[in-house]
């Protein structure tokens, strides 16, 4: 690729996360069509969109569950989508949160946060559990380690699953609508988990709906439309003041 | 005076039992239960028969089972990872083979196995005597079998769970050993039980090897008592070990479903 400034190691701190022009197609249907966009280390950027916008394949492509057709990632400096990378290791660096939340149901709450310390971070049993619990009191569940997923409501399933790709230590995270499943009164609980997060300085890549949240806590506001970055900002000024006319026409029909 | 909808059905019902009564009555009456006895369970050919049909007979059928089922297990399952391999000619290589031992009678793989091989490769015999025969070639069909099980099992696991598991960095082989394959097989522990007491019955095919005394499992020994005592007996007690064996497999694994549904 031409593009070779964006290759951020020589600019001292690379950015988190560093995508040039992403194209990704699903059979004949281009869902992402020249992507250009980046976070900052230390940055919550939250991206909003019509659903089959492409905000969630642009997500799931940072960790390459979806590979781009065409187009270049770096996490950290490091170009992910290079052949070559150590695609395991890069995802262990990068926590994911998913809609469905996708707890291991045959695992209680402390187990689903261990079994990736040990047999991919290589921790030994006890600092494992130790540092599950450390992240199970984070997002407020200390006393539900030993429950199964079944047993416990949305709202506790994504705070687990929260403390889950916490307790791999990761750089950043991605969270592809972490409460969109989820009841309304349930909503508030997750969020107020993500806010301390962000609070500490965690790099954060969030999609999407929640509004409140995004004004909030986002550093950057991006919104999508038709697999292309439509307007991006800071949040409560695109919000107040979208500039382009699609941003208008989805925003005064969500807010 | 008209019957309301629930007097009519508690009457239809009555009237179901006292037939099935009536009936079970009238095989009682007109059964010749003395002939019955002397055919079915003679006293005096019972105790001839143990402790052998126990020692040998029964042990050798969980014996056969046994290895065959593991075998086909293990098999079954890197076919089922082949048929769901990206590359192509593993699943190719999966479908014939599945196909084939699918469709082929157990009985021919068997003797195809005893005078095949010998003529396949001059001076090979298969390590393990009967045991290894009746591992290989049951396990074999068990396999084909158990591998579109197991397939339908890893498929039945939704796509999330090995998103997640690849999102914390595992590889896409410890994903499937630590998240997927432990669902898959929570879901396909009733057809899996199907195929242990299918092979259970099925290592009887065994006979057709022509076994010695020691070797013999509960089919081929209660042939071979029919013939020495020509009655019955034998054949209605092996039947009843067989039974021995299912019946109590059948309890385990409805108590590990019951286990497993709890933890869910």
């Amino acid at each position: 690729m031409s593009d070779t400034s964006r290759d951020t190691r020589t600019e001292g701190t690379p950015a988190a996360i560093d995508v040039v022009d992403l194209h990704k197609y699903f059979g004949d249907n281009e869902v992402l069509t020249g992507i250009d966009f980046h976070v900052d280390n230390g940055e919550v950027v939250c991206v909003i969109g019509p659903s089959g916008s492409g905000k969630s394949t642009l997500l799931r492509c940072v960790n390459l569950l979806e590979v781009p057709t065409k187009g270049k990632i770096f996490v950290e400096g490091q170009e992910i989508t290079d052949p070559d990378a150590d695609v395991d290791k890069l995802r262990s660096r990068i926590g994911m949160v998913f809609q469905q939340f996708n707890l291991f149901p045959h695992m209680t709450a402390l187990r689903n946060l261990t079994i990736a310390q040990e047999k991919v971070a290589g921790r030994k049993k006890d600092e494992a559990i130790e540092i599950a619990r450390r992240n199970l009191e984070k997002v407020g569940l200390a006393d539900r380690e030993s429950a199964y997923p079944a047993h416990l409501s949305g709202g506790q399933q994504q705070r687990i699953a929260i403390a889950r790709a916490l307790s791999m230590e990761p750089d950043m995270m991605l969270f592809d609508e972490p409460t969109s499943a989820l009841d309304p009164e349930l909503v508030g609980d997750v969020l107020a988990v993500m806010k301390d997060l962000a609070a500490e300085g965690m790099t954060m890549m969030v999609v999407t709906h929640e509004m409140g949240f995004a004004r909030e806590v986002g550093d950057k506001l991006v919104f999508m439309d038709g697999g292309v970055i439509v307007e991006e900002g800071e949040p409560s000024a695109v919000l107040a003041d979208p500039q382009h006319e699609r941003t208008q026409s989805f925003l005064s029909k969500v807010l | 005076m008209a019957l309301t909808p629930r007097k009519r059905a508690r009457i239809s019902r009555g009237i179901q039992y006292a037939v099935l009564v009536l009936a079970a009555v009238a095989v009682a009456i007109l059964a010749d239960w003395a002939q019955l006895r002397d055919q079915f369970v003679n006293s005096e050919i019972v105790p001839e028969l143990f402790p052998r049909i126990i020692t040998v007979a029964l042990k050798n059928t969980i014996i056969y089972t046994a290895g065959a089922f593991v075998f086909g297990l293990l098999l079954g399952l890197v076919l089922a990872l082949m048929r769901l391999s990206p590359v192509a000619p593993y699943r190719w290589i999966a479908t014939v083979f599945i196909e084939f031992f699918r469709g082929v009678p157990a009985l021919i793989v068997f003797v195809a196995f005893q005078y095949g091989i010998p003529i396949a490769f001059p001076g090979y015999v298969i390590p393990g005597g009967t045991f290894g025969t009746v591992t290989v070639a049951l396990g074999l069909v068990g396999a084909a079998y158990m591998a579109e099980t197991i397939r339908a099992g890893i498929q039945a696991v939704p796509k999330g769970q090995l998103e997640a598991a690849r999102s914390l960095g595992m590889s896409q082989t410890r994903a499937m050993i630590s998240v997927v394959l432990p669902q898959a097989f929570r879901i396909i522990l009733p057809p899996l039980t199907n195929e242990l007491i299918l092979l259970t019955k099925d290592s009887s095919l065994v006979y057709i090897l022509g076994l010695g005394l020691a070797d013999q499992e509960l089919t081929s020994f209660g042939r071979q008592s029919l013939s020495e005592y020509v009655n019955l007996t034998p054949l209605f007690l092996a039947a009843m070990c067989y039974l021995l064996i299912t019946v109590p497999l059948s309890i385990i694994v409805r108590r590990m479903e019951a286990r497993a549904e709890r933890a869910r």
